[in-house]
């Protein structure tokens, strides 16, 4: 069953009188669980498409269906409900809060969605991204790594259904990134349907399904090179 | 955690700043609420010393009213006066319970100006009843007597007993009663027969003013008017005496609301701007917020939150600076108006903490409506973006 659904996606930008073409005519469908890494050259609209799927910014044309609810033409209030609940978000630069403990930067999204942090959950959490012993450090008493692993925590503390990664790894060395990538793969394992933009091939080739985009438009949709079908 | 406590410790995040905008609330604050205070305090003492007089209304020369108020209150030489004859059609008018004849002198000693107040000894206690004297009061038939108020004892160092050269002759008169601190303008009077004022300046039959009590206090207005028709005279109730005071305050006070408002422009624009850069400096982050789950109006409240707290600590710490400086900067208001009361002007009132605080959290409203609002705004996506360009 798909969780995301596009059809004919577009978005363009206007820049001043100028307008950018992001995204030219893009549709896929996600299945449940599904690990796809998106892949191709820097302004080939790979952001321009997450934010769209992650409800953070609307398509120009086309349909978007998440987790079976049509997202296209609804209100900015629907869309922030389906952030809270559905989709989690991981950045490359990590966004974390200075001054905000590990648990409390993994607690922060609870503060919006009007719940209490129940510590026994984000004490599971920290258990899943492996930093049960840093729960009480700041950002800047952790590494790149760690930090990027509160941030993945940060994301999943809503137990979203689709988890979007805009290259989690781009500020990471190749130990961190695979540390992160074994983490995102195990959370896949367990249901979570992941969309990671990387510049890895690597780490791409180790993913599901790779899509990759150039100038806005899908170039090839395909399961990864040397993996049976 | 909360949104509250996510503010609070975003504000700790950027400490000089904090401060330094905490700082100009503190200050407009601070300014406000002395001045509110005084302000209410210099009418609170001017109304008890309006009260503190045994009479409601005076009857004048006819003349400038505000030298007339002045002169009451604040002794003075004025040139025209009134006599006996006026002084028995006062007393012969109908509601008035109870008239008596004042004359006032001003004679200058070692370049002090003194006041002289002649009272009808019969009626001291009718016209000063809230008086309490230590010796005695003079009897209608005592001359060369007096009675001097507190302060003015205190300054030449006199005590019942003493006697004081007075007058153009320099005659001795004998101290026989010192007033109680009374908190008016009568600590610094002399007071003395009426007949002996007269005499000794050589005022036979003339009076400055009469005092005069009416019987039914709603009939103030009425007995003015009747009072009128006698030629030369003029009548100034005691209200319009302290109501051509505040007159004489209000330019003074007008400077004062204009040193408020232009303190609180200061504090206000200094509390945008300094919002705003922190909005600006933010604006990735608060991308990030809302990828997360935040919606525009989360973040406008938790600038408006931070806003708060900044304008409401900084008020009660204004208050409380108020408190502190309030000697100092009662000297610099007294000698900025044209009449002080003798008491305190400063009073200490919770209905002015209260709009102290109020205010403080209105201009905190008004400083971070705009940004929250710019805030709020933000396309999330557009935030994150500006980051990497
Ligand atoms: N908010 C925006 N305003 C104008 N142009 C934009 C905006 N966002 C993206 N673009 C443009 O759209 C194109 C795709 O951008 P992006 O999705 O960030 O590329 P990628 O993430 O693949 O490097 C680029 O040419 C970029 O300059
Ligand atoms: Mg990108």
């Amino acid at each position: 069953m798909s969780v995301i659904e596009a059809t004919e996606i577009t978005k363009v930008y206007k820049r001043g009188r100028e307008e950018v073409h992001a995204i030219r005519g893009v549709s896929l469908s996600i299945d449940s669980s599904e690990f796809v890494a998106i892949v191709g050259p820097s302004g080939a609209g790979k952001t321009a498409l997450m934010n769209i799927i992650g409800c953070l910014d609307t398509p120009t044309n086309g349909t978007l269906t998440i987790d079976g609810i049509r997202v296209t033409g609804r209100t900015e209030r629907e869309l922030v409900r389906m952030r809270r609940g559905t989709i989690g978000f991981v950045f490359q630069q990590f966004f974390l809060i200075p001054t905000l403990t590990a648990r409390e930067n993994i607690g922060l999204p609870l503060i919006f969605n009007r719940r209490k942090a129940d510590d026994w959950k984000i004490d599971d959490i920290l258990d899943q991204v492996g930093l049960s012993d840093r729960a009480s450090h700041y950002p800047h008493e952790l590494s790149g790594g760690e930090m990027q692993r509160v941030a993945i925590g940060r994301a999943l503390v809503t137990r979203p259904k689709i988890l979007l990664a805009d290259e989690p790894t781009g500020n990471l060395d190749t130990g961190n990134s695979d540390l992160i990538f074994h983490l995102l793969q195990g959370l896949n394992r367990e249901g979570l349907t992941i969309l990671m933009v990387t510049h890895n091939p690597g780490l791409a080739r180790r993913a599901g399904r790779v899509v990759s985009l150039k100038d806005g438009l899908i170039e090839h949709d395909m399961p990864p090179p040397g993996c049976p079908i | 955690m909360n949104l509250l406590s996510f503010a609070v410790k975003n504000l700790k995040r950027r400490k000089s700043r904090t401060l330094l905008t905490m700082a100009g609330v503190v200050i407009a604050v601070a300014v406000l609420f002395s001045l509110l205070s005084i302000s209410s305090g210099y009418e609170q003492q001017l109304t008890r010393e309006m009260d503190s007089l045994g009479f409601h209304l005076l009857a004048v020369p006819k003349g400038c009213p505000y030298e007339a108020a002045s002169l009451i209150i604040h002794g003075g030489v004025f040139p025209k006066y009134l006599s006996g004859e006026d002084l028995a059609r006062v007393k012969a008018m109908e509601g008035v319970d109870f008239a008596s004849p004042l004359l006032l002198h001003q004679i200058v000693k070692n370049s002090t100006p003194h006041i002289i107040y002649g009272i009808d000894p019969n009626d001291i206690t009718g016209l000063k009843p809230s008086w309490k004297v230590s010796g005695r009061y003079f009897e209608s038939w005592e001359t060369r007597v007096m009675v001097v108020g507190k302060i003015l004892a205190e300054r030449e160092d006199l005590g019942v007993g003493s006697v004081l050269p007075f007058g153009p002759d320099q005659e001795s008169f004998t101290i026989v009663g010192v007033l109680e601190r009374t908190g008016g303008e009568d600590d610094n009077f002399h007071f003395i027969p009426l007949s002996e004022a007269q005499r000794v300046f050589g005022k036979e039959n003339r009076i400055t003013a009469i005092a005069v009590r009416v019987h039914d206090i709603r009939r103030i207005a009425e007995i003015s008017r009747d009072l009128e028709t006698i030629p030369d005279v003029q009548v100034i109730t005691m209200a319009q005496v302290a109501g051509t005071i505040m007159n004489l305050v209000g330019s003074a006070r007008t400077l004062l609301y204009t040193v408020i408002v232009i303190a609180i422009c200061i504090s206000g624009g200094g509390i945008i701007n300094s919002l705003l850069m922190s909005v600006n400096e933010r604006t990735r982050e608060f991308g990030m917020l809302k990828a997360i789950g935040a919606s525009g109006l989360d973040i406008g409240f938790l600038v408006l939150y931070e806003t708060l707290i900044i304008t409401t600590l900084g008020g009660i710490l204004g208050i409380v600076v108020a408190v502190i400086v309030s000697g100092f900067i009662e000297g610099f208001v007294r000698n900025a108006i044209p009449y002080a009361p003798s008491g305190s002007l400063f009073s200490f009132e919770p209905a002015l903490v209260l709009i102290a605080l109020v205010f403080s959290i209105v201009l905190g409203l008004i400083c971070g409506i705009y940004p929250a609002i710019r805030s709020g705004r933000l396309s999330p996506m557009e935030t994150i973006r500006e980051g990497f360009l």
